[in-house]
């Protein structure tokens, strides 16, 4: 039987040095595709996925009742807004493109790696080429509202568990969310026809 | 609800962002009889759907993961918060009381201004040789009482102080390098802050008591033995100073030593504050490097003791691990000990100098500075058949180093200097004078400003030319050159002044009848479709040029035309260093007048080779191309044309005579008479595949 979050923590904090493990290895996919949709470097989301769990490592014990996962969110968040409030001031630029020339930052080199191993190499370069201009039109939201979006879309969470992780009103991560989806609906491409 | 949703509402129907009231004001209910509006929201939803594209997880590494667990296990670093962060409060309520304490001092600085002068006057008059300390807590008033004081000893006393002030020490001030700085004693913090830089007008003073040579004399150390100091020997020294310093300007005073001629009073920021002016000054201007090797000369008045010079660099460009001061004469009885760098005090640093006499020594002070650079400029003048060309070259010296060189002999390192990376090395350096015991001196790293100074005497040559300007002499100053292994040095004749962020341009060269080629050059691959005009000559005996390498530049290329000899700009071009003896190919741009039109006029492919299998393995493809050149000009040209093959393996079959310019490319050469036409052909046959073999055997 799998164990829960709060028995892991629990497991954790008594000393279990696997318990930690597999709440990383858990949650690992989840959250690094969520710092990765917030950072525009996949670089800087791995260094903020290792910062987030140094922390809930570090304070375990002030997890009191609440539910793991929003927690994990709510520290991962706050690490990622100010490592971007830091990257707004100064914009890294990673001089070693071979690290991410993987199909995620680089579109051109990812849309033609993914259309030469498929069936249909011309759909899936089209898609990749749509992936990378949603990428781009999330990538352009504010980085609030974007968070949001991140949060309360793709991380499947509701506007209450939003709300408490960004630690704001619910009226304030539906104007978020409000704002975010209105520029994307200008800024989205158009995809029908092409398989997702 | 009888109108449309707008999109807005849409969006918020669609993602459940409407409030209880908007969702029961209908737009359900509208939706669902509304065909119009579902499409849209459907389409909506289509869109929205391409944010899925987004939504798979990014799978955490193998390797990810146990980095993480593994750091996460590490001790997390500890955190250091400033003091002042953690206890702001405390520098809070120090700021209120400063604040409170510097009001409340106002107050009373008002209440004493506000006595009669006489009183002032009385006052000071009792102070006689006043206590080094309370000079310093009454230095204001002194300044303000002393432009009323009719006594001379007095205005003697005040000049003497401001000069002091000015630069950043008071005759309280310790003579000696101790760690309580000007800053400290002062308390005007007069030389730690940029901003507070000595004005113009404190300049237009600050000459008047340094340049008389012995009119401000190095402060003085009575009697020291040993550098190490001790603290009561400095305050006894602060006040032997300051008598010694009041008492030396009343002589300069009485003596009435003040320049002829008014001294040279620059907006610079550089001061030596107990050296008089310059005597002369050599600029040597290496422009690949940004690298400018000041040499100066001045005379320095030492007393039989150790001398604290005091030099200031503020607000110029002036490497200050550079400097280095050595005695022009008297060598082996000046000994300049150390440059320190005091602490809390920036921008500033000071000699010790051991001097087993008095009186005058001449020094030489050398440092490199960046900011000042020069350019190379060019105008050449096709004659009217366009087959002579006059050349006339510039210079043009900017000078940007916050510093004004007045009267400064100039000279500029044409080709590239390969000590960039020794200045930088020296400026990273975790000793500004390298290894302790190997003083490092800029001869040391640019061997070979060195050489030429073993060649010349350019200081020598300095005064000569000074002697010479007097008298008139206003022809244009001559550009002299000189050979330096692979580097050439120009050196402009006699002295120039260039202020701070002035530039000048000066006459390098003038050179008549330069005989040219004009050459028109079509290359589809480099230029496009367009006819390039280049003129062309050497730098050589021939040409009449070939004295000098021509250092890089721009170029200006005019033509005359008319028979008012108008002149007309022809074209322009940046020009790369130019040795001795290497031709100079110019670039003037698109020729508007000169036209080729390549035409292919037929295509066809034979002699295919098939495999075993019957499969096509090689064939040649023969292609007919017809070039129609126009030249609308009235003079004659000549025309190269060069024309790409994307092979190596052709043949070519023309009347017209070409040559092979490399392995893919043909090269025709052709004239062409004033206004005329001419079709060139040629018939290429390229090969392909097992061809290519065949013709290669």
């Amino acid at each position: 039987m799998e164990k829960t979050d709060k028995s892991l923590i629990d497991a954790h904090l008594q000393g279990d040095s696997e318990a930690f493990g597999e709440l990383v290895r858990r949650y690992g996919d989840s959250l690094l595709g969520y710092l990765t949709k917030i950072c525009r470097n996949r670089e800087q989301a791995k260094d903020l996925f290792q910062e987030t769990f140094r922390k809930v490592h570090e304070k375990a014990h002030t997890l009191r009742g609440s539910q793991f996962k929003s927690w994990l969110y709510t520290i991962a968040t706050r690490v990622a807004m100010d490592a971007l409030r830091k990257g707004n001031r100064v914009r890294m630029v990673s001089l070693n493109q071979q690290v991410d020339c993987d199909g995620e930052n680089c579109p051109q080199l990812g849309a033609l790696a993914v259309a030469a191993d498929c069936d249909d190499p011309a759909q899936e370069a089209v898609k990749a080429e749509n992936k990378q201009l949603v990428r781009q039109a999330v990538e352009s939201l504010p980085d609030r509202q974007r968070v949001t979006l991140v949060l309360a879309y793709y991380q499947g969470l509701s506007y209450r568990e939003v709300a408490k992780i960004l630690d704001c009103s619910i009226g304030t991560v539906k104007t978020q969310m409000f704002r975010a989806l209105r520029t994307l609906a200008q800024r989205l491409p158009d995809i029908s026809g092409v398989a997702k | 609800m009888k109108r449309h949703l707008t999109e807005e509402e849409l969006i918020q129907h669609q993602f459940k962002l409407a409030s209880h009231e908007q969702t029961a004001g209908g737009w359900a209910d509208h939706l669902a009889g509304c065909d119009e509006c579902r499409q849209r929201l459907e389409l909506l939803s289509q869109k929205f759907a391409a944010l899925d594209l987004l939504a798979e997880d990014v799978p955490a590494s193998e390797e990810l993961i146990p980095q993480t667990i593994a750091q996460a296990k590490r001790p997390a670093p500890r955190r250091i918060i400033p003091f002042i962060r953690r206890y702001h409060w405390i520098a809070t309520a120090a700021a209120v009381l400063v604040v409170g304490f510097a009001l409340m001092m106002g107050s009373f600085d008002k209440f004493g201004a506000e006595r009669p002068k006489s009183a002032n006057k009385s006052e000071l008059a009792s102070k006689g040789k006043m206590d080094s300390l309370s000079q310093v807590e009454e230095e204001s008033e002194v300044t303000l009482v002393a432009k009323d004081l009719a006594d001379k000893e007095a205005v003697q006393l005040q000049e003497a102080l401001l000069s002091r002030q000015m630069a950043g020490k008071s005759p309280a001030a310790p003579p000696a390098a101790s760690p309580i700085g000007p800053a400290d004693s002062f308390g005007t913090a007069a030389a730690t802050r940029p901003d507070s830089q000595p004005q113009p007008d404190q300049y237009a003073f600050a000459p008047t008591a340094a340049g008389g040579g012995a009119a401000v004399t190095p402060v003085q150390v009575p009697a020291l033995s040993q550098q190490v100091q001790s603290l009561a020997a400095e305050s006894e020294d602060r006040r032997k100073s300051g008598t010694e310093l009041a008492s030396t300007v009343g002589v300069r005073s009485d003596a009435g030593e003040i320049p002829e001629k008014p001294p040279f009073a620059p907006a610079s920021a550089i001061e030596l504050v107990t050296l008089p002016r310059r005597d002369n000054v050599q600029l040597t201007i290496y422009n690949s490097a940004d690298l400018t090797l000041v040499r100066e000369r001045r005379n320095l008045t030492l007393k039989q003791s150790w001398n604290w010079l005091q030099l200031m660099w503020a607000n110029t460009l002036i490497d200050p691990t550079s400097l280095s001061l050595e005695p022009a004469a008297q060598a082996d009885k000046v000994d300049v000990q150390q440059l320190v760098f005091p602490a809390r005090l920036r921008e500033l640093g000071r000699w010790l100098i051991r001097s087993e006499i008095s009186g005058q020594v001449p020094f030489e002070i050398t440092y490199f500075t960046s900011g000042l650079s020069w350019r190379a400029f060019y105008m050449g003048t096709l004659s009217e058949d366009e087959k002579k060309m006059r050349l006339a070259g510039y210079v043009r010296v900017a000078n940007g180093s916050g510093e004004d060189y007045e009267n400064a002999q100039t000279r500029l390192l044409v080709g590239k200097v390969n000590v960039l990376d020794e200045i930088a090395d020296l400026a990273k350096r975790q000793y500004a004078y390298g290894r302790p015991g190997m003083p490092v001196g800029p001869d040391d790293y640019l061997f070979i400003d060195k050489e030429v100074d073993e060649d010349s005497d350019g200081l020598a040559l300095d005064r000569a030319v000074m002697v010479a300007g007097r008298i008139g002499d206003l022809r244009p100053k001559e550009i002299r050159k000189e050979g330096l292994s692979e580097y050439f040095l120009y050196t402009i004749e006699g002295t120039e002044t260039i202020p701070d962020k002035w530039s000048k341009r000066l006459p390098s060269f003038d050179v008549e009848d330069i005989e040219i080629e004009s050459l028109y050059k079509y290359d589809e691959e480099r230029w496009g479709t367009q006819t390039i005009r280049f003129v062309s000559f050497a730098n050589d005996a021939e040409h009449n040029l070939g004295d000098t390498p021509i250092p890089n530049g721009a170029v200006k290329i005019f033509g005359r035309s008319g028979g008012q000899n108008h002149l007309s700009y022809v074209g322009g071009t940046d020009i790369k260093y130019i040795p001795v003896g290497e031709e100079i190919e110019l670039n003037l741009g698109p020729a508007r007048l000169v036209e080729v039109e390549p035409k292919l006029m037929a295509f066809e492919t034979e002699n295919y080779v098939f495999d075993n299998r019957g499969n096509v393995a090689g064939w040649d493809e023969i292609r007919t191309w017809q070039m129609e050149i126009t030249n609308t000009r009235r003079l004659p040209i000549e025309i190269e044309i060069t024309r790409g093959f994307d092979t190596p393996y052709w043949t070519l079959q023309t009347e017209e005579p070409y040559e092979k310019h490399d392995a893919t490319h043909a090269r025709f050469e052709t004239p062409l008479q004033p206004q005329s036409k001419k079709l060139l052909s040629y018939t290429l046959t390229t090969y392909h595949g097992r061809r290519q073999e065949q013709v290669s055997q």
